[in-house]
């Protein structure tokens, strides 16, 4: 993870808050009556509009990139061919379990080095 | 000199990207205008009402309560439903069909006159209403049934899918193909 500097001021970043806050709740209270495969497709959605938000926040984390650039990829067929969004999705988190053991084997290698 | 009606109607697509440094210019504001006081309504109860949209603070506000608007229009166009005009000048059946009817031919003539005057376009129906009428000021009685954004787009459509034409048109009866 990147700590970087701001790129949007104070109250741009309430904006964006908002924004960001506002649609999760209307999305979420949105799906009572859309149709199912709205579903994936508005979190998928937020999960864009939050690793942005951070962004501008000044937080980046490029080891999600590989599975956002999946899911940006597909992201027009998540209603129109929800199978074909359902494996852009299984390749996305198969990426991230990648991260996770490469993180845990990190981790494990760190672990040792103080126990040495 | 904008395109004919039937190359409008070929040519629009849902555009969910806009070029967000691009505005309208009032000339085309003022078309549509023009194009929803052409529309008509059932008993002529012109129950409809539309709030143009086009500051940029305004839109934001919209947006942040419609989930189903992607990109950044340069401007949106609220179709709305007077309900108590609906009942009093049209009757049950104006207030519980015809006005969505009425509407749906208002956002045709939106879509294509902004197609003919190289606007692109996409209508939503996934906002959440009392917010949005609030946020537009509407009075209790005139309600918010579909949003249409409007800009210009910044990239090419999506592939378009469709049902084969015998599924969707018949000839003199259900399921008669014309040849």
């Amino acid at each position: 993870m990147i700590v970087t500097e701001k790129n949007i001021s104070e109250e741009e970043l309430h904006n964006r808050i908002l924004d960001f806050a506002a649609y999760v709740l209307t999305a979420a209270r949105g799906l009572y009556k859309e149709p199912q495969s709205y579903g994936p497709m508005r979190l998928a959605d937020a999960l864009e509009k939050a690793v942005q938000l951070l962004e501008d926040a000044g937080v980046r984390d490029d080891s999600i990139e590989g599975a956002l650039a999946v899911i940006r990829e597909h992201r027009w067929q998540a209603t129109s061919n929800p199978e074909a969004f359902a494996e852009a999705l299984d390749e996305a988190i198969r990426q991230l379990v990648q991260v996770t053991l490469e993180d845990a084997r990190k981790q494990e290698l760190a672990n040792e080095s103080k126990r040495a | 000199m904008g395109l004919d009606v039937l190359e409008a109607i070929r040519t629009r697509r849902s555009t969910r990207s806009y070029d967000s440094a691009r505005r309208l210019p009032a000339s085309i504001l003022e078309a549509l205008q023009e194009a929803v006081l052409h529309s008509p309504s059932g008993s002529n109860a012109q129950e409809s009402h539309f709030v143009i949209v086009q500051e940029p603070g305004q839109i934001r506000r919209v947006k942040r309560f419609a989930q189903g608007i992607s990109g950044n229009p340069a401007a949106m166009v609220a179709l709305c439903t007077n309900q108590r005009e609906a009942l009093e000048k049209g009757g049950i059946d104006t207030a519980e069909t015809l006005r969505f009817i009425n509407l749906g031919i208002a956002a045709a003539y939106i879509l294509l006159t902004a197609q003919s005057l190289g606007v692109s376009s996409c209508p939503v129906r996934s906002f959440h209403a009392k917010a949005v009428q609030q946020v537009l000021g509407l009075p209790e009685d005139i309600v918010p049934e579909l949003l249409i954004t409007l800009g210009y787009a910044d990239k090419p459509p999506r592939p378009k899918t469709s049902k084969p034409s015998r599924e969707v048109v018949s000839y003199d009866r259900y399921g008669k193909e014309h040849l």
